[in-house]
């Protein structure tokens, strides 16, 4: 295990190893030109969205378990789909949305941006907190009822305090998106320093400056989730495994319609809006005969994108289990493995592409593999590269079920003699099911979505749909981007409804 | 290939329903795609960051020649550091890049062969190539002012006029991160001067232009109204006007006075590393030659070779002074343009 986290981790040291050879003169022009404007963009708009994110997925996420009104069960499948929608997607088609009533200048703005990332970004929140409340269970909330709490103060006085590691786990996921986003950002002219590791690195060639930049944001990150862990430390979040599932409470005339309104409106801001332009624009990429790339039509570009997504998220949710259980076996040792590992995440697209690309060009001069074959440009190249970036989005969301495993049930299954493995096969893998097929679920979609490791490692002749939306979009085509984007959309929201599916039955094996 | 991963057999379903469907469909495209590589027959890859319209040209390519063409599209500086790190075991034969300056940096770190060919150097100019011929422009892309023909009588015929205070809040600029603003920039350095040029730039940015990543969304601004003039590249127009001939948007080209208008190259070069020069360097030959139109009108541009005629409708653009002796020099300044830009301001 530890091999195969420093393996993961290579890519990352490969760019992290330029801070031991500094550029003070980069530096030096960057602070008089263009860094403090970065940091103020990143700052401001990692406040927003995240703050953003989390009020609204998780009022979203209170409001669909624990109140009832029609359509309850679908909308609540409705509101993760916001998660199919790539945020450079999002971008583009709100972007030109928006500049009907803002105009070209008033529509660039990192407001704008801001809430168009919050509409692609909140689901991650909605999801965690979701199953949160769920697992919670209704005990903790009628208790507080009973001793004469509103709704409103319970809310946050209990929902919100229990569902801490599960908001945490979707805060983070939007932290970083949001620290390493390089599509949406680039659209509404926000500079942030991920975009700024680009213009260095694009701008002068030169990859050693653009590393030292990246490595500020890695250590940026993972600075926020330490932060975040040391404020949790010793609080414990599970309750009694006996809990009743959440029951939801019937609401008002006045209530059930607010409620509609709520969530049918974010609805049709993040999916609704988006999906009625893009199949416009499809259309008339149809009526052009754009409906298709060389590499083949829209079945090609289909399967690509599934099998690269698939086996990456097996790659990860299988790493990030093994993981994720050593944590809790090793300690210091484990914790470290597991942070380590997850480096990938903090890092842009693209530069985690060339760290990868350098680590598996390295491997393939040794000439250790058959006559011939190398690893840059393979399906496994590429599947490793993929790994290196997400392989944290399956750890931290194993790791927040088995947060929830009751301490006192892994004790009596040890006192009754289980070993580790047996512990975790029987006991800890089981409790956590819910989370991992969660994971499983944000990855096959973060993977479906991803551009820049996938334009720079594919196969020849290999192309997904993220590709293809590159094709147009770099041309500004944005009417020939629209099939394959309603495509992964489609994918997306397939996921998302398999994973719902799966959550319920467990909700059901539940009680 | 097949990657078998071995995961852990988690109790789902699901993960079993994604695995299964995943391995078949990664069979499917394994057997189904690459597998008819016939070895006898004669092929070149490349990698290319001018990747719009590209493969008609490669077809005909291979229907006049019989050889193959594999190719994957990215962006020039990703590609450039995929070439780096694979070193020797690279598959590239030829790089093709959308811009002179990263096809510059390329050849700077010896990744590109000098290629001894009549042929090459008959077609294309002197100026339109490496000193050493380790690249060679195909296609001329002219950065030009645009402006509204229902708005501007007089519109700008220099770089430096669309710092003129009547534009301020009327120009459309593309961001310093596009290579075409800072190639751009570059020969303004190397014409008028490093402290003249950044006046320039200065007064573009107290004009408080609105910034806008794309050309074609430039071009529509323009004709929208939300402003009056603008930088952008020839064929972007051309491309326009083939969808709306209506357009009210004109070229005004600038500097005829003087070094002429700012020329851009679509580009090529054979790799140090390849594993089949011979064939790169006919595909090389070929798109300088027989391949020159098709190549160039794919997208509009102009030919490299000033002998072969342009596009029809690049002809009602009128005839221009091109500024040639820039475009070698393109690469070697471009980070001087990034710094430039940057303490200028501009976004």
């Amino acid at each position: 295990m530890v091999v195969v986290a420093g393996l993961v981790a290579t890519p990352v040291a490969v760019i992290v190893m330029s801070i031991v050879d500094p550029t003070p003169q980069m530096w030096s022009d960057l602070w008089d030109t263009r860094l403090p404007g970065m940091i103020t963009d990143t700052v401001t708009l990692l406040v927003t969205v995240v703050a953003g994110a989390v009020i609204v997925g998780t009022g979203l996420a209170w409001l669909v378990t624990a109140y009832e009104f029609p359509a309850r069960r679908l909308i609540g499948w409705l509101l993760v789909t916001p998660l199919a929608v790539p945020g450079y997607v999002a971008g583009f088609v709100w972007l030109d949305t928006l500049s009907g009533p803002f105009g070209p200048r008033g529509a660039r703005t990192i407001w704008l941006c801001a809430a168009t990332m919050i509409l692609t970004l909140y689901p991650y929140v909605y999801l965690f907190a979701r199953a949160s409340f769920r697992t919670q269970g209704s005990d903790a909330r009628d208790a507080a009822r009973t001793l004469g709490l509103g709704p409103v103060r319970t809310f946050f006085r209990v929902a919100f305090p229990l569902a801490r590691p599960a908001l945490a786990a979707g805060g983070a996921l939007v932290t970083m998106e949001v620290l390493t986003d390089v599509g949406t950002v680039r659209l509404f002219n926000v500079s942030t320093v991920a975009d700024g590791v680009l213009r260095v690195w694009f701008g002068t060639g030169s990859r050693d400056s653009a590393a030292e930049l990246a490595t500020t944001l890695v250590v940026t990150a993972v600075a926020l989730v330490a932060i975040e862990r040391g404020l949790r430390r010793g609080a414990r979040y599970s309750t009694r495994a006996t809990t009743r599932p959440m029951v939801a409470l019937p609401l008002g005339l006045g209530g059930r319609a607010g409620v509609l309104a709520g969530t049918l409106g974010v609805l049709a801001l993040a999916v609704g809006i988006p999906v009625v332009r893009l199949v416009a624009w499809s259309q008339e990429a149809r009526r052009n005969g754009a409906t298709a790339t060389v590499a083949g039509g829209l079945w090609h570009h289909l399967s690509s994108t599934l099998v690269v997504a698939t086996l990456a998220t097996v790659t990860c949710i299988a790493l990030g289990t093994t993981i994720a259980l050593l944590v809790r076996r090793r300690g210091v040792a484990g914790r470290l493995i597991s942070r380590v590992s997850s480096l990938g995440y903090a890092m842009p697209g693209p530069v985690v592409a060339v760290g990868a690309v350098i680590t598996l060009a390295a491997f393939d001069r040794t000439g250790i593999l058959p006559d011939g074959s190398v690893l840059v440009g393979s399906l496994v190249g590429l599947v490793f590269a993929l790994t290196v970036r997400f392989l944290a989005v399956g750890l931290h969301g194993v790791e927040s079920g088995l947060d929830q495993t009751p301490a006192s049930t892994v004790a009596s299954a040890r006192m009754l003699g289980a070993g580790p493995v047996r512990i975790a096969w029987s006991v800890e893998i089981p409790a956590a099911r819910t989370a991992i097929l969660a994971a499983t679920a944000l990855l096959m979609i973060d993977l479906m979505k991803e551009l820049p490791i996938t334009l720079l490692l594919r196969p020849f002749g290999f192309d997904t749909l993220s590709v293809w939306v590159w094709q147009a979009t770099s041309e500004s085509l944005w009417t020939q981007a629209a099939t394959p984007s309603l495509a992964m959309i489609a994918i997306g929201m397939v996921a998302v409804g398999s994973l719902l599916a799966a959550l319920e039955r467990g909700a059901e094996m539940a009680s | 290939m097949v990657e078998k991963t071995s995961p852990k057999p988690l109790k789902s379903r699901l993960f079993l329903r994604f695995f299964v469907v995943g391995t078949l469909a990664a069979t499917a495209t394994a057997c189904g795609g690459g597998s008819d590589d016939s070895d006898d027959a004669r092929s070149v890859t490349v990698y290319t960051g001018r990747h719009y319209g590209i493969e008609p040209v490669f077809e005909a390519f291979t229907a006049a020649t019989g050889i193959k063409v594999r190719f994957t599209a990215g962006s020039d500086p990703e590609l450039r550091e995929r070439l780096v790190a694979e070193g020797d075991n690279t598959p590239a034969d030829l790089v093709m890049t959308a811009d002179a300056a990263n096809v510059e940096l390329a050849a700077a770190a010896g990744l590109l062969a000098s290629v001894d060919s009549a042929k090459l150097t008959n077609a294309i100019p002197e100026e339109l190539r490496s000193k050493k011929n380790e690249w060679f422009a195909l296609s001329r892309r002219l950065r030009v002012v645009m402006y509204s023909t229902e708005r501007v009588t007089e519109p700008p015929t220099t770089y430096a006029e669309l710092g003129d205070e009547k534009w301020s809040g009327k120009l459309c600029l593309r961001p310093s991160t596009h290579p075409y603003t800072q190639s751009l920039v570059a020969s303004m350095i190397l014409n008028l001067g490093s402290d003249t040029a950044r006046a320039v730039v200065d007064s573009w940015v107290a004009n408080k232009p609105l910034y806008i990543n794309s050309d074609t969304d430039i071009l529509k601004a323009i004709a929208a109204g939300d402003c009056d003039v603008a930088l952008a590249n020839s064929y972007y127009l051309a491309r326009l006007l083939a969808e709306e001939p209506t357009t009210p948007v004109a070229i005004s080209w600038p500097e005829q006075d003087g070094s002429g208008a700012h020329v851009n190259v679509s580009t090529a070069g054979v790799t140090a590393a390849a594993s089949n020069p011979d064939e790169a360097i006919e595909l090389l030959e070929w798109l300088a030659t027989e391949g020159q139109s098709t190549f160039s009108d794919a997208n509009f541009e102009y030919p490299a070779d000033p002998n072969v005629a342009p596009a029809e409708v690049l002809l009602s653009f009128g005839e221009f002074r091109a500024d040639l002796a820039a475009v070698r020099e393109l690469g070697r300044l471009n980070p001087d343009a990034v710094e430039l830009l940057s303490r200028a301001g501009y976004e």
